[in-house]
């Protein structure tokens, strides 16, 4: 569950990437980056469907045993580049499914559009009150999709009204340049065009964590991000700006 | 029944019948404390759980509000109005009811609309939370609600937006008697739905408490005990609903009553022994001066005489007033008893002397007799009673002599032997005569004995020697001695030693020769004393003669004098 859609940041990468080597013949390099983090951030819980009647009993997510729990956490991560750098606006996908939103964090350049389809034998409803971009799709039950363009870059925390355990965060960034960490926290931002960068990560519990980066010609730059939570989940130093 | 017996019934049954009854009815009084204290300990617990039940209720009521303040259940509600068609908005609906039934621990969660028709609802089975058939059961808004084997208790909240009432909601918490300490009972029309008596089926107690009327206090028995039962009035449990409260009268009254049997054991084990003490003492008092005076009177029965008590035999006045009436009694008798004897004896005496009337030589016979009878008699150690019939007896010996007409008796001449004949009866006439009179039967002997001889040849039965008693041979000697001594018209009496030896001639053939010895030696005595009738009347004197003659009769010429005197 954690990752549902690894791949998608990195074919999202490779577009822009063709995009910006094709349109200016500038020196690019890649920003490499290490998200870190040693102990779990959050608790999600997720209670699966045994049938359309019952629920099952609720587990905490990554508790399996087959999974890394601060795998998922890394997976939660949204790093971008901030800076006025072109972008090119995606469509993106988050469903709901067995009463969450998922993937929980999506992260899109600004412009683009996501869609929110119902995929659970029940109505849904999507709303986001956050500033970036405020809208209500009002209810609607299973097989239908309801989309949203967001052309302002931030932050839009995800809700529904019927259920308000499911919450879900939309990162539109600024430009093209973003990603998700996998889950050994590794992440990619390509072709970057020489210059210095502020590196942003940003998790939903830790808050926004940024590094400057300087990218030369052939020469790629590495970052490395400690997400700093305790053992139980909090974050230690708040969000820094 | 002996008298210690019946003091101890006496004493001992009105005791046993006063702790019965003071047993009993400290019992009731106990029994009926007991209940009392249990009714009010019941009321109290019941005050206390209705406090907290309604403050737990008050607290429900408002967690609940903010329960239905939530906004995504009035999302829901409103989903469920917008599409009240949509299987999937009520699915969704349900849903979000069941998420709050997990989190806040209800068991059953129901939707309505603003009019109480329910929408959907939830209700946990087992460890799932299904859903409710909303078409089939319709709890009610508040109160008791059951379902299959479970009961619920049910409050609801409105749903409200801003002004507008959007529906209800209803939660149900299954019924459990937590805090209730004491065995309870839920019933709903006389079916018993729960209890919290362990180990005994809803059906038994159902079947215990069918003789309790609603809404009152009652009294059962159950699993043989005994089981004070009190509805519980200040809950409202809705239409037929029934919470009773019950206390063991007799775990509660058990202990004072045992302590009270046993206090009643102790107290009737003493009674008993104390009644048998005293009582055993009291009869003692009583029955043993009683026991003096029976063999008192014993005594008397086996004597004869009737002595008085000397000493007191008990300081009890009521034997001291016995005592002094028996010798009251026993006084009385006694003089009684000598009156009569008296009265006796000089009727006897008088009749002797009329006897004797009849012939002035026979004048005084009678009395000289019986005097010198008695004499002999005391002086061969007879008993004073024998001395007091022989007294008697001689006096009368010759009152047959009644019987004889006076020509016979009074005859000059010597008589025919038909006269003698009918002087011989004399003895038989003087036996029928006295026969019929009580009190002379101790003379019987002497009166018609008096003639019979040693040798047999006496009359009227010629018995021989020892035969005829001693007494009627003392009298025959002492007769024919004052015959003998006596004057006579005819001749001057003999003196006593001529008496006395005409008599030893006798002895052995007429007199009996044990006899005839003591009165020689006695009448030295007697002579003095001995009167002679002044010999003024001739006929008397020659009556007399004929007397000692019919006395002594021509068959006995041994008593010689008399005889010889009339023949020569």
């Amino acid at each position: 569950m954690p990752i549902r859609k690894p791949d998608m940041a990195t074919r999202l990468f490779s577009a822009i990437f063709i995009t910006l080597a094709g349109l200016a013949p500038i020196r690019a390099a890649d920003i490499e980056g290490m998200i870190v983090v040693k102990h779990k951030l959050t608790k999600p819980k997720v209670t699966a469907s045994a049938s359309s009647y019952a629920r099952g009993a609720a587990v905490e997510l990554g508790s399996g045993g087959q999974e890394d729990p601060l795998a998922f956490e890394r997976t939660r991560v949204a790093i971008y580049l901030e800076g006025d750098l072109p972008s090119k606006p995606v469509a993106a996908t988050m469903e709901q499914k067995n009463r969450q939103f998922l993937p929980d964090t999506v992260v899109i350049p600004a412009g683009s559009t996501v869609s929110f389809p119902n995929l659970d034998a029940i109505f849904h409803n999507v709303f986001s009150l956050s500033k970036p971009k405020t809208f209500d799709l009002g209810n609607y039950s299973r097989d239908h999709t309801r989309t949203v363009t967001f052309p302002k870059p931030g932050i839009v925390f995800v809700h529904c009204h019927l259920h308000p355990n499911m919450a879900a965060a939309i990162v539109v960034s600024p430009n093209g340049w973003n990603a998700k960490a996998d889950a050994a926290g590794r992440f990619t931002l390509r072709s970057v065009p020489q210059g210095r960068y502020t590196v942003v990560a940003w998790h939903k519990a830790a808050g926004f964590f940024r590094q400057t980066v300087q990218v030369r010609e052939n020469r790629g730059a590495t970052v490395e991000f400690l997400i700093p939570l305790d053992e139980d989940g909090i974050a230690k130093e708040v969000a820094r700006r | 029944m002996r008298f210690a017996t019946r003091t101890f019934l006496w004493s001992f049954i009105p005791f046993a019948f006063l702790l019965m009854g003071s047993f009993w009815a400290i019992q009731k009084l106990v029994v009926s404390t007991v209940r009392d204290g249990l009714r009010s300990s019941l009321r109290e617990k019941q005050v206390s759980i209705a406090r907290v039940r309604s403050k737990s209720e008050i607290q429900n009521s408002r967690f609940l509000r903010m329960v239905g303040e939530s906004a995504f259940l009035k999302a829901g509600l409103q989903l469920l109005l917008a599409e009240p068609d949509s299987g999937e908005a009520r699915l969704t609906v349900e849903d979000q009811l069941r998420e709050i039934c997990n989190t806040l621990g209800f068991d059953f969660l129901l939707m309505s609309n603003p009019r109480g028709a329910p929408l959907a609802g939830v209700i946990r089975v087992g460890e799932q939370l299904v859903a409710m058939d909303i078409a089939r059961v319709q709890p009610p808004q508040r109160g008791f609600f059951s379902t299959g084997e479970r009961t619920y208790q049910v409050t609801s909240v409105p749903m409200n937006q801003g002004e507008e009432n959007i529906g209800i909601l209803s939660v149900g918490e299954r019924f459990d008697f937590s805090e209730f300490n004491t065995p309870a009972v839920l019933a709903r029309n006389g079916k018993v739905l729960e209890s919290n008596i362990p180990g005994i089926p809803l059906k038994e107690v159902e079947s215990a408490l069918a003789g309790c009327k609603e809404q009152t206090e009652c009294e059962l028995r159950l699993r043989d005990e005994t089981y004070l039962s009190l509805p519980m009035e200040s809950i409202y449990f809705g239409d037929g609903y029934l919470l009773r409260s019950l206390q063991s009268v007799d775990s509660a009254s058990g202990p004072v009553q045992s302590i009270l049997r046993n206090v009643f054991l102790i107290a009737g084990i003493g009674a008993l022994l104390a009644a048998l003490i005293l009582s055993v003492l009291s009869s003692r008092s009583i029955v043993k001066p009683i026991a003096g005076v029976v063999a008192h009177l014993r005594e008397s029965e086996r004597t004869g005489v009737l002595p008085e008590f000397q000493a007191r035999l008990a300081p009890i006045q009521e034997i001291g007033e016995l005592t002094e009436s028996f010798n009251r009694a026993a006084t009385a008798i006694r003089e009684g008893r000598e009156n009569l004897h008296l009265a006796y004896m000089e009727f006897v005496g008088s009749l002797a002397s009329a006897l004797d009337a009849r012939d002035r030589y026979t004048a005084g016979h009678s009395r000289r007799v019986s005097e010198l009878s008695c004499a002999i008699a005391e002086a061969m150690q007879f008993a004073e009673t024998e001395v007091e019939e022989i007294r008697m007896g001689a006096l009368l010996h010759d009152i047959g002599k009644i019987g004889i007409a006076d020509d016979v008796l009074q005859k000059p001449g010597k008589l025919t032997s038909e006269e003698f004949a009918l002087v011989q009866q004399h003895p038989t006439i003087g036996r029928k005569i006295l026969e019929g009179v009580h009190g002379f039967h101790a003379c019987l002997p002497i009166v018609e004995l008096h003639h019979e001889n040693w040798d047999g040849s006496g009359y009227p039965w010629g018995l021989p020697g020892e035969a005829t008693p001693r007494a009627a041979r003392i009298v025959h000697v002492a007769d024919a001695y004052d015959a003998m001594t006596s004057d006579r018209p005819y001749r001057r009496g003999m003196s006593h030693e001529e008496a006395v030896r005409a008599l030893k001639q006798c002895a052995g053939t007429q007199l009996d020769p044990a006899i005839v010895p003591v009165l020689a030696r006695l009448t030295p005595i007697h002579e003095d004393k001995r009167t002679l009738p002044p010999p003024s009347h001739e006929p008397e004197l020659q009556s007399m003669v004929r007397l000692a003659e019919a006395v002594n009769g021509d068959r006995a010429p041994s008593v010689p004098q008399p005889a010889e005197s009339r023949k020569s």
